[in-house]
């Protein structure tokens, strides 16, 4: 009954609320019970009545416990207006998307060192640019809820910040603040620029290091009671859940792109795994029982990079069938033909204006597809090569552009990575469609020499009848005569990339320039090695769309 | 309102894909509405036997006041063998024999409802004969013409197979809206299945005769009309009286096209729209976007629309999306447009109008969605634009009013800002300065 | 179509309606922004003049002093430096998180395009020294670049406390103030000091107390190496150092 009250009361203000944020693309809001994320087990009245707010996917869900409890200090409009209008500015403003929220989370790391108190900070700061926000763009009744929430002692600190740079009164007695470091913590938290999202990287390391002394305390208090999760935010817990699976997708895309930075990007994946995999997120297909195998970061980046290297798919030609059929009319001019007249549509006429011809045309047809061949990447991963684990690997991230190239065009890729392969640092893996086998194997580093061993290769050229091949390298390769041998007799496409210019790479150019299957490109910059591949890819499909047509 | 309500309850069975002022609608049902009533120009895309062309024919019996018999007979139906003749008129056969010259016009060219079945089956001349006189109201053959007071057009199109044409850039960009008429689901799927002869409803045999009749005669054109419209106004008094809708007069339909006029775009919507505009024809380096015309590596316009898009939006959109989107507050009994009308449209007037870029569509081409693949990224770039706008708004108006005041003679300073319109608006008012 | 003779110049205002003289911006232009200013607009505005001008203030010294970005560590050089910051700084009214948020300015080029070392110690130093406030604390913890000279002529009743690492010659030349450094300094510690107090609490580099003539250094971790100290104190782990047994300088005990 109450629930459908309140229910009755948002959808009465909610034109109102998507008018003044220039309405967002959410749902209307619901009236339900909110789990408290900090205290999930517990069935006390009171563990029910904390959290105000939650955000699930841009549903937003208002806590009726809530509602009650703060009924004597503020109206249940106001009330509720200001929990949307916080949750509605999330999602319009700060963070708006996975990646803000992601881009945030490692920066405060940076300043913290630690998982929680980084995204503790990250929250903190997420909600003072939501309110702060509201408070300057639009009419709200934030800073009524501010005056009447529950506050702990970063919570005071925060409200001392809002009473400065909002110039509102928020009901916080002089006693209530007394120490000389709170103060001082107001005074730097107040001389950020919240509201320049082009400086949030550098104002959320700021913010972080002047919360982190609070936070450390808050940690220490948390311990001393006990242990637990902590107090919960009335306004809304801020994690994974704010996103849909597609979103955090994009996200972790645009973050990958962002940072270009393995370690980073490892670091911030690692931190979420287990939200992500909370959210399905890199778990792989099939059912079964427990944790399943953890989230590879190195791979996950890998991925996230080579999707923003695409090339479309290859299209199904149409073919000419050949023979000519009349197809539509056109006006008969004098001094045109008589053999293509319409008798019928001319009216039995023969005069200009009145009597058609028929324009005929050659009939098509959906071609045969001429299947994509298969492709084997031969990946160098010897000690002069970058391992990809520790950084950002562009032979790797080249290999992975051509793995996503092929698959999509629903081909199977083979690995072979090696290193010293006669003495056993070499991985070989079969062709196959499954791209995360396909990237662990591209990620494997041995650092060790550089022999290839041909009778590993020769099954995998042999096996298929059409053969792609991609041979990443930097060529300081000890038995490179029997490549070049062994390339000299096979008919395959082969693009070679090689790194830096050496003399073995001339060695290999000079030797294979004849032939026509063999293309070489050296690379100056690691970074040309995506277009590279790409490149050569695009033409290999071009070339058999244009076999098709001629 | 009440026609969309009986279509959505008795004669379209569909599921809504779109939600408006929180209310949730059908898209197809929708556009289709505003198509009939602003006079515009409607492509309706979907798989075979998905209610394409019978949902035209249901808006336009209700809208036009025609029986469905009469409807049948003007459509167009695109096959390659289509002749100037069967769509627009053919010469008085007994006069051609005496050797005079008369035409007998098509009911399609005659009637203000005209439904082409497949255009993309037509071969581009008969595409682009059928818009052209869409575009003009006017119909010409042999020296003589009609001109055509009220008129509005659906095309339907099946995706592309082997027995179709594409439907040219320049052709496509006509239609104002382009919506799909999707799978309805498997329960009311097989409802349609159980529910047979609903198009009995709208049919009548007397007033189809009639109206047959009228549209053979060998009166002149000006003056079937008013003739046409009398058996049409009875048949919708029929309606009226048997299904408790009420279609809509000559008359209604002029005061409803009145009333939409007098609605105007808020401001919000209006800085918005020309905020959109901007971003889908700007380039720094060569003046404007041209489908022929590459973008620079690391230009400082790459977050923008205009970096993954190929071409420059025609002035056809801001006509079509103004139009749609007073169709709409009308339809909502608004006195403004906002943006929220604008959102609501923008997808369907802009989606086959942009040419996306091959990196865009690989990358999105995979993600999930509800809606086809061009309309999704048209809802998906339209989201984009509009969080830009958000974080903007007020900022880009006072950009726009102090272009006012500057183009009034005010000697002041244009406000600077990193999106493409800032620039638009310094360049307008430079040439105001020259001037 | 109204025509209009092209060559005719008229003063009377722009007709509206078709051809050429069309306001494209007509329906805004009775639009006025209605501006929220709160009080952050204002700190924020503030914040960011006074960095701009601390930013001059360091740009004229580089220019004055640091000729082609070269510096050298020289007496002369120091105080001749320290002359030209005094100059700049005793305009800018600033406060301590000023100081600080230079000291992370310096890292990102785009809004200090040199960070030369010494130049920047001094240009901080003199910021400390006519700071208003008698307590500073620079939480630089986060810094990647170590400041060198911080603290050069700390006065008395001056009190810094960096939160971080620091370069060469901190506390040099300390005259009386306070210096505390709650990580690790570099070499040259106290270079010079007169008076005063220095507080590293981790470890220490060489040439530690080089040319001192009086106060303490007190080292929470190790000192690698002392210089020819004149005079004072130098306590490593609240254990006397200096003066105590005689040994070779910078020679690790």
């Amino acid at each position: 009954m109450e629930e459908k009250r309140l229910q009755t009361l948002i959808e009465e203000m909610w034109p109102r609320l998507k008018k003044k944020h220039l309405y967002p693309e959410i749902p209307i809001p619901k009236v339900g019970r909110v789990i408290d994320s900090f205290d999930e087990k517990s069935d006390q009245e009171d563990s029910n009545q904390r959290v105000g707010l939650e955000m699930k996917e841009k549903q937003m869900t208002i806590n009726p416990a809530f509602i009650a409890s703060m009924k004597d200090k503020m109206s249940e409009e106001n009330l509720i207006e200001a929990l949307l209008d916080h949750g509605i500015t999330h999602y319009t403003f700060c963070p708006w998307d996975f990646q803000t929220h992601l881009m945030l989370y490692a920066e405060a790391k940076k300043v913290l060192g630690d998982k929680e108190s980084a995204k503790r900070a990250a929250n903190y700061f997420i909600d003072v640019i939501a309110d702060t926000h509201c408070v300057k763009m639009r009419e709200t009744e934030i800073p009524e809820l501010h005056r009447n929430l529950k506050k702990g002692n970063v919570e005071k600190v925060i409200a001392s910040l809002y009473q400065r740079i909002w110039g509102i009164d928020m009901g916080l007695t002089p006693s209530q603040f007394e120490s000389r470091q709170n103060e001082e913590v107001v005074r730097r938290l107040a001389r950020i620029p919240y509201l320049d999202r082009s400086r949030w990287t550098e104002s959320i390391r700021k913010f972080a290091r002047s919360l982190k002394p609070l936070l450390i305390l808050e940690e220490k208090e948390k311990e001393s009671r006990g242990g637990g999760k902590g107090d919960s935010n009335p306004q809304g817990e801020h994690n994974l859940n704010h996103y849909s699976y597609e979103e955090i997708d994009e996200g972790l895309r645009e973050y990958a792109q962002k940072t270009m930075g393995l370690s980073e990007f490892r670091e911030v994946v690692e931190d979420f795994s287990s939200e992500l995999k909370e959210m399905g997120y890199g778990i792989e297909a099939g059912m079964g029982r427990g944790r399943g195998a953890p989230i590879d970061a190195d791979i996950l980046f890998y991925m996230k990079l080579a999707e923003h290297y695409s090339i479309p798919l290859k299209k199904i030609p149409m073919e000419e069938a050949g023979t000519l059929h009349p197809h539509s009319h056109s006006p008969w001019e004098v001094g045109s033909p008589f053999q293509d007249i319409d008798v019928w549509t001319s009216f039995g006429k023969i005069m200009p204006g009145i009597t058609q011809v028929w324009k005929k045309r050659e009939g098509k047809g959906r071609g045969k597809v001429e299947e994509a061949p298969d492709c084997l990447i031969i990946i160098d991963s010897s000690g002069s090569m970058i391992n990809p684990r520790k950084s950002l690997s562009y032979a790797v991230l080249g290999a992975a552009c051509a793995t996503n190239a092929y698959l999509k065009n629903d081909s199977k890729v083979a690995v072979y990575n090696f290193s010293d392969a006669p003495m056993g640092g070499r991985e070989i893996l079969d062709y196959t469609e499954n791209k995360n086998e396909i990237y662990r194997t591209l990620c494997r580093y041995f650092g060790g020499g550089t022999a290839l061993d041909l009778e590993d290769m020769m099954p995998l050229i042999k096996k298929e009848k059409k053969v792609d091949l991609f041979i990443i390298t930097d060529m300081k390769i000890t038995n490179l005569e029997t490549l070049i041998g062994f390339f000299g007799k096979i008919q395959n496409r082969i693009t070679a990339v090689h790194i830096g210019e050496n003399p073995y790479a001339s060695r290999f150019e000079k030797a294979v320039e004849k032939k026509k299957n063999i293309n070489i490109f050296t690379v100056k910059k690691k970074e040309d090695i995506p277009h590279i591949v790409l490149g050569s890819i695009r033409q290999y499909f071009n070339t058999m769309q244009n076999n098709h047509s001629a | 309102m009440d026609i969309y309500q009986f279509i959505s309850d008795h004669l379209y069975f569909n599921r809504p894909d779109i939600e408006i002022k929180g209310e949730p609608y059908n898209s197809a049902i929708l556009m289709s509405l505003l198509t009939g009533l602003i006079k515009g120009k409607e492509l309706i895309i979907g798989e075979p036997g998905l209610g394409k062309t019978t949902s035209a024919e249901f808006v336009c019996s209700l809208i036009y006041q025609f029986p469905l018999g009469v409807i049948w007979g003007s459509e167009v139906s695109g096959h390659p063998e289509q002749t100037e003749e069967k769509i627009i008129g053919r010469p008085d056969l007994g006069k051609l024999n005496r050797g005079e010259e008369d035409v007998v016009w098509t009911n399609f060219s005659q009637l203000p409802v005209k439904i082409v079945d497949e255009i993309n089956r037509l071969p581009e001349t008969k595409q682009s004969m059928i818009l052209d006189g869409v575009d003009r109201g006017n119909w010409e053959y042999l020296n003589e013409m009609i001109i055509n007071d009220e008129y509005c057009l659906f095309a339907t199109a099946n995706y592309q197979d082997g027995g179709t044409n594409t439907i040219i850039a320049p052709l496509v960009d006509r239609f104002d809206v382009i919506v799909e008429s999707r799978y309805p689901g498997a329960n009311l799927s097989f409802l349609i299945g159980k529910a047979q002869g609903k198009d009995k409803i709208l049919r009548h045999r007397k007033f189809e005769k009639d109206l047959y009749r009228i549209l053979k005669s060998k009166i002149a054109y000006e003056k079937k009309i008013p003739k046409l419209e009398e058996v049409c106004n009875a048949f919708g008094e029929y309606i009226d009286k048997t299904l408790g809708v009420k279609p809509l007069r000559r008359e209604d339909r002029d005061q409803i096209r009145m009333e939409m006029d007098e609605i105007e775009m808020d401001l919000d919507a209006s800085a918005f729209v020309r905020m959109f505009l901007a971003e889908l024809s700007f380039c720094d380096r060569y003046g404007q976007k041209r489908i022929v015309e590459n973008c620079e590596e690391g230009c400082h316009y790459t977050g923008y629309l205009c970096h993954q898009i190929k071409n420059c939006a025609s002035n056809r959109l801001p006509t079509s999306i103004k139009q749609f989107a007073k169709g709409l507050a009308w339809f909502f009994g608004d006195s403004e447009i906002d943006i929220e009308h604008v959102k609501a449209v923008m997808p369907f007037t802009l989606s086959h109008r942009i040419q996306w870029k091959d990196e865009v569509l690989t990358q999105k081409e995979r993600a999930k969605r509800d809606d086809p693949f061009q309309i999704f990224l048209a809802k998906e770039a339209v989201k984009t634009v509009s969080q830009r706008y958000r974080e903007q708004s007020d900022h880009l108006k006072d950009a726009l009013g102090l272009g006012s005041r500057i183009y009034q003679g005010e000697s002041l300073e244009p406000l600077d800002g990193d999106h493409p319109i800032y620039i638009e608006i310094k360049k307008d008012i430079r040439h105001r300065r020259i001037r | 179509m109204q025509n209009v003779s092209p060559k005719k110049k008229t003063s009377s205002p722009p007709r509206q309606g078709f051809g050429l003289l069309y306001n494209p911006f007509e329906e805004f232009k009775t639009f006025q922004v209605t501006k929220t200013e709160i009080p952050l607009d204002r700190i924020v505005q503030s914040t960011e003049q006074v960095m701009d001008q601390i930013r001059l203030g360091y740009e004229k010294l580089l220019e004055e002093e640091a000729k082609e970005l070269v510096w050298m560590v020289q007496y002369n050089t120091i105080i001749k430096a320290y002359e030209v910051a005094e100059k700049y700084i005793r305009e800018i009214d600033y406060s301590a998180e000023d100081i600080e948020d230079f000291c992370f300015a310096l890292e990102n080029t785009h809004r200090i395009p040199y960070l030369i070392p010494g130049p920047a110690g001094i240009y901080i130093s003199a910021l400390c020294n006519y700071a208003k406030e008698e307590e500073l604390v620079l939480k630089l913890s986060e810094l990647k670049t170590e400041i060198n000279l911080i603290g050069f002529r700390l006065p008395k009743g001056k009190r810094l406390k960096v939160e971080g690492d620091t370069g060469d010659f901190t506390g040099i030349g300390l005259e009386g103030g306070e210096l505390e450094v709650e990580g690790n300094a570099k070499n040259w510690t106290g270079a010079g000091m007169r008076s005063g107090r220095i507080l590293v609490k981790k470890n220490i580099g060489l040439h530690t107390g080089e040319w001192m003539m009086g106060g303490e250094i007190y080292v929470g971790g190790r000192v690698r190496g002392l210089g020819n100290i004149v005079e004072g104190k130098v306590y490593e782990r609240d254990k006397l150092v200096y003066p105590g047994k005689a040994r070779y300088p910078n020679l690790y005990y």
